[in-house]
């Protein structure tokens, strides 16, 4: 049996992948669709009918919940079995946060606690702490927490305050300090707390909530997410014992790190599962809502939005998915003893970092975008409470703020590609250097395309790679070591590199389906990501251009400009009539229509 | 003391129905297929009875096309110990008479006392299965119940009548019991049952496994067509003077016309 | 020629309208076909059934004694028992609680199939075609029958109940013996006093802010319990404190769908219509011709609620009993 191709992270920026590599949400195993839909019954049921009495902070009722869903195995899906978890692949916790995305405060909860809650004790705990407090998060009977960021240390993660001094004997270390914007506050039974240990070695503590010297704050008063909790946690001489330092002293931002990776990844992924309902939610209202005689789900304005939402919405889920596939082959390859060690686990997981800042990114600004559009559908209604458009709006809009932000992240996609590339881990600059010298004699009229129904998308995905590496390597031999304080710069290269890995995972996913199911059967992926490659093309011309100016002059950036034209041609589609396709395919089934 | 209970995979409630362009169907190719909702309720009762240690075995049974295994996979996630699928094309909406003679034939091979299923398919709403069964095993039927006891070998069920009654019946094992919304609350199929279920005894049978060389149809659907769209409303202006005489003629067209009084 | 068997039920000494709209069926077919109408009378308390069923196409009862009280083997036995003797082409039964429990039994029993619930039929070439719903009336499917007799289930209240010219039926009456009862029926709990959750029930009978009092709802209720029906109202009249919340249709109330809803002094905005649009039919009251209620209404009636309601009251039960 051939083993699995196992890809590098990055690797798809100077390589191409198969499709039948590629996890998409059609590969789903009957498992994966159980748990999704016990999920969804379950956001439906329990946290949907309440939803008023979660946004008044009933956190009485968040803890019931919570434990329910602790029941179901909901909390469980990333810790092993061992230690009271499910012990799932990636994929099925993709599955429980996409549906949980629709949960309102509630997504928020659960996502702190599976993710920044439990993942640093999954990873970095040892057996003692592991088999002590895993099973109480998995269960539901507690509630975890992350104590990172402070008034002071926000982006800049490693500069907190927060002091840690071993006591005179040795058994305690005493934390002084106030940690920010701590989600779960206000009903957490733990919390994992960085602080420094003599002000300079950045260490994790695990801290009970009711440990003496431990309070909480007031809860913030936020835009949105009112139904979660959001406080200061207070350390002054709390006493932690020295079997509660998680990992080692000194080592904390590996934690940090490593857990941010997954973190963010679960976020786009709930933040999809967020974007899905605003379409299905705003064409179920657009179907209703008569104007003019007609429902307005029949005016070309308004199917716009629903088709623009439907395919950013796809992008999204085939860049969450495929992420949750290259996390399951890679884990696949270590032995038990491995996937024991939580921390072989977390570098596993290390080596698609860029693509999970990518899937944040990308699903974070993808809900913004659909939420916003889904309030515009409603009209006046999208303005008030009474409908649920309006709280969503509001929640949406930390997506782009924690968890990293989108500009922290973006600066991390070049920077961490660079890294890799220094290190050898990455044939970037090969790539780059290659390429100098095929775009010397390149015509892309000359080529020949089959007459398949995404041959054309094809090759302009493989354009664009081409054009970002190029004006990366612009920027690289241009800068050098120096390339880190060229801050717009950098987010230029990152949306070439985020537009790339989209419209690629779009069209490897498209492409399956294509080659399982015939034109017909894949009809709609087709037509999404048809839409989608015209329309960010021009965007990535636009953007190396941009770049290129900035970098070089006179016949040089003539030459290069020339080339980024030459790769960029590309004739355009009839994207209006597509989207109508994909706006009457979502009016038919009043729902989101490309999920299975 | 085991119990069977019967499940059918159907159409989610809120699928729009869509006939197929002959006439002679409807479009299956949308439609997202659960386990029936009033099945839910048989199955959350008899895995409680199984809890109260007053059954062994819960024993999900199914006669359908390949795609029903699903339901009995449900099932199974609920809690279900065994799932016996009677696998057949022809079940694709097949008359209830040539189901319940399936699965009287299937359920031959079962040691079981006691059957609880829903009180109808939401698809084709026959309710006829549970009693033609019953008559063909010759055992009690106790259908529309929306409480029921078991104390020893003997069923108390509380069935839904017209105008709110109930009436309270007894009997003993062997029994059919048909389940209405409100028996119970059904539980999620939660993560842990979910990945159990694979792992659980499934049978197929072929109807020449059960002994059935064929089994001919006693009725046949001859068409299909949808309801007549909602036509324009009727409105019934005028004034204080004459308003008793409108509202005459709305009651009487809504007791002849809409037949809704 | 097609003979029909119909199985009268009773309430009390009174055959049950269904019984009547059955019968009116029966004889249609009968006519159509050169057949007869024989009607089964197996209930122990039925009174003078030939006046009674006669004029409806019945020309012959057959009353059966010996099932003292009812239970589905053994009423099945004794059908059986006539179907053997009358062979009838059709046997009709009602589809009450009684004659769903019931006709599955008798199918299995007499080897044929059965079509439950009709709600029309047609004879072609002599044949029965019957028409059913199916997917809670998004469809239907049209029954033909393969075997003899053709069994069939009748909705109540979706065919007419018209007396014909006939006299009075003549009484056959006979006694059977039939098996014990597997099931007892041990005691008959009266209907439940509550209405029906709103989610449930069949009938909806809402106000809105026009009401102008918790107090006016009282002539809603009225018209509710002739028409057996559970009280919603609008979000206004909720947020002005005349009804309780748990009453509210709409968007953020109680999504409902009954077979008749009644709205009274409800403008009808978006909001409330998503919680009753799928109500199959749809009566609005309202003083203003122009709200937007009157658009997605089966019947309008542009008057004041409160002149209005109470006549609706009084004409319905004057209609209906």
């Amino acid at each position: 049996m051939s083993k699995k191709r196992i890809y590098v992270g990055g690797e798809w920026l100077i390589g191409s992948t198969d499709p039948a590599d590629v996890f998409t949400p059609e590969d789903f195993s009957k498992e994966h669709e159980m748990i999704y839909e016990t999920t969804m019954d379950f956001v439906r049921n329990e946290i949907m009918p309440q939803m008023e009495r979660i946004e008044s902070k009933d956190f009485e009722f968040s803890r019931e919940i919570h434990r329910k869903a602790g029941e179901l195995g909901l909390l469980g899906t990333d810790v092993p079995e061992e230690y009271g978890g499910m012990g799932l692949d990636k994929v099925s916790t993709t599955a429980v946060g996409d549906a949980m995305g629709r949960a309102g405060s509630y997504a928020v909860t659960h996502a702190a606690h599976t993710g920044i809650g439990t993942l640093p004790l999954v990873y970095f705990g040892n057996e003692e702490q592991k088999k002590a407090l895993l099973p109480k998060l998995a269960s539901g009977e507690w509630v975890g927490a992350y104590c990172l960021t402070e008034a002071g240390a926000g982006s800049d993660a490693l500069s907190g305050v927060t002091r840690a001094m071993l006591s005179k004997d040795g058994k305690h270390y005493l934390l002084n300090g106030e940690k920010m914007f701590i989600t779960n506050a206000g009903f957490a039974d733990l919390f994992c707390v960085y602080a420094k240990v003599d002000d300079e070695h950045f260490t994790g503590f695990i801290v009970p909530a009711d440990t003496e010297g431990v309070s909480t704050g007031a809860e913030e008063k936020k835009m949105g997410g009112h139904g979660s909790s959001t406080r200061p946690v207070i350390l002054e001489d709390a006493k932690v014992p020295v079997k509660n330092v998680l990992f080692e002293v000194g080592k904390g931002h590996k934690i940090a790190f490593n857990v941010l990776n997954l973190g963010r990844w679960k976020l786009g992924a709930s933040c999809t599962g967020g974007a899905k309902q605003c379409v299905s939610e705003a064409v179920k209202y657009a179907v209703g809502r008569t104007q003019f005689n007609k429902p307005i789900s029949s005016f070309g304005v308004i199917q716009n939005k629903l088709a623009t939402m439907t395919v950013r919405a796809y992008i999204s889920d085939s860049i969450q998915y495929r992420l949750a596939g290259l996390f399951d082959d890679k884990l696949d390859t270590l032995d038990g003893h491995a996937k024991k060690e939580g921390m072989e686990n977390a570098k596993a997981i290390e080596e698609y970092a860029v693509e999970c800042s990518i899937s944040k990114i990308y699903g974070s600004e993808t809900l913004d975008y659909c939420v916003d559009e889904w309030v515009q559908i409603l009209g006046g209604y999208g303005y008030c409470s009474e409908y649920p458009a309006e709280r969503s709006y509001r929640d949406a809009r930390i997506n782009r703020i924690w968890e990293g932000t989108n500009e922290i992240n973006r600066m991390l996609i070049p920077g961490t590609l660079l890294k890799r590339a220094l290190q050898g881990r990455l044939d970037l600059l090969g790539a780059a250097g290659k390429l100098t010298q095929e775009l010397v004699g390149f015509s892309p009229l000359g080529v020949e395309l089959p007459d398949t129904p995404l041959a054309v998308q094809e090759q302009m995905v493989a354009q664009c790679k081409k054009i970002g590496l190029m004006t990366a390597g612009v920027a690289v031999q241009k800068f050098q070591q120096k390339l880190i304080d060229e801050q717009e710069v950098l987010e230029l290269i990152a949306d070439l590199a985020i537009e790339i890995f989209a419209m690629e995972s779009g069209l490897l996913r498209a492409q399956k389906q294509l080659d399982k199911n015939g034109e017909e059967g894949a009809k709609y992926h087709i037509a999404a990501v048809k839409v989608y490659v015209d329309d960010t093309v021009p965007k990535i011309e636009k953007w190396a251009k941009q770049l290129l100016a900035y970098v070089e002059q006179g016949d040089t950036l003539r030459t290069q400009l020339a080339a980024v034209k030459k790769l960029a041609r590309y004739q355009p589609i009839d994207a209006i009539s597509l989207k109508r396709e994909i706006a009457e395919r979502a009016i038919e089934l009043e729902a989101y229509p490309l999920f299975f | 003391m085991n119990i069977v209970v019967l499940c059918k995979q159907v159409p989610d409630t809120e699928s729009k129905i869509k006939l197929l362009d002959d006439q002679s169907g409807f479009a299956e190719a949308d439609i997202k297929w659960v386990l029936n909702p009033y099945d839910e309720f048989a199955v959350e009762e008899a895995l409680k009875l199984r809890e109260a240690g007053k059954a062994e075995k819960v024993i999900a049974v199914a006669a359908g096309p390949k795609r029903a295994e699903d339901a009995l996979i449900t099932a199974l996630a609920m809690g279900a110990d065994e799932a016996v699928l009677v696998e057949d094309d022809l079940f694709n909406w097949a008359e209830a008479y040539q189901v319940a003679q399936a699965l009287a034939a299937a359920l031959k091979e079962v040691d079981f006392q006691l059957i609880i299923c829903g009180k109808q398919a939401v698809d084709d709403d026959s309710a006829a299965v549970p009693g033609m069964l019953a008559e063909l095993t010759n055992i009690g039927q106790m259908t529309v119940v929306s409480k029921m006891e078991l104390n020893d070998d003997t069923v108390t069920g509380w069935r839904d009548v017209e105008g709110g009654a109930q009436e309270v019946l007894e009997g003993k094992l062997p029994l059919i019991v048909t389940a209405n919304r409100g028996l119970n609350e059904p539980r999620y199929a939660s993560l842990p049952g979910i990945m159990k279920a694979k792992r659980k005894p499934f049978k197929r049978v072929g109807l020449a496994d059960i002994g059935l060389s064929s089994l001919e149809p006693k009725t046949k659907v001859v068409g299909w067509s949808l309801p007549e769209p909602r036509a324009e409303g009727k409105m019934f202006e005028g004034n204080s003077d004459d308003l008793p005489q409108r509202v005459s003629e709305v009651v009487k067209l809504l007791v002849d016309e809409a037949k809704v009084l | 020629m097609s003979d029909v068997l119909v199985l009268a039920e009773f309430k009390g000494a009174e055959p049950k309208k269904v019984t009547l709209e059955m019968l009116t069926v029966a004889r249609e077919i009968a006519a159509d076909t050169g057949g007869k109408v024989i009607a089964a009378a197996l209930s122990q308390d039925a009174v003078g059934v030939g006046e009674q069923v006669g004029p409806y196409g019945a020309s012959k009862v057959c009353r059966v004694n010996g099932v003292s009280q009812y239970h589905p083997q053994g009423y099945a036995e004794v059908l059986a028992k006539l179907v053997a003797e009358e062979k009838p082409d059709i046997v009709l039964l009602p589809a009450t609680a009684m004659g769903k429990d019931l006709a599955p039994r008798l199918a299995a029993k007499l080897d044929v199939g059965l079509a439950s619930d009709i709600v029309g039929f047609r004879l072609e070439g002599g044949e029965f075609i019957a028409k059913r719903p199916v997917f809670a009336g998004k469809a239907f499917n049209e029954v033909a029958f393969l075997a003899k007799p053709a069994l069939a289930t009748v909705r109540p209240n979706v065919f007419s109940a018209v007396p014909g010219e006939d006299g009075a039926a003549t009484e056959e009456a006979t006694d059977a013996a039939v098996g014990e009862a597997l099931t007892k029926l041990v005691e008959k709990t009266a209907g439940d006093e509550g209405q029906l959750d709103l989610t449930e029930a069949d009938r909806v009978v809402s106000g809105g802010r026009s009401l102008k009092s918790k107090e006016n709802f009282a002539i809603l209720r009225e018209l509710a319990e002739v028409l057996g029906a559970t009280v919603g109202a609008s979000r206004a009249a909720v947020d002005a404190g005349y009804a309780d919340p748990s009453m509210q249709v709409g968007q953020t109330g109680k999504v409902v769908n009954p077979s008749l809803y009644i709205a009274c002094g409800i403008s009808g905005a978006i909001q409330h219509q998503a919680g009753m649009r799928t109500s199959k039919t749809i009566v609005a009251i309202n003083k203003d011709k122009k709200a937007p209620i009157f658009q997605l209404a089966d019947f309008g009636i542009v008057a004041d609620l409160f002149e209005a309601v109470p006549l609706l009251t009084q004409e319905i039960k004057k209609q209906t009993q």
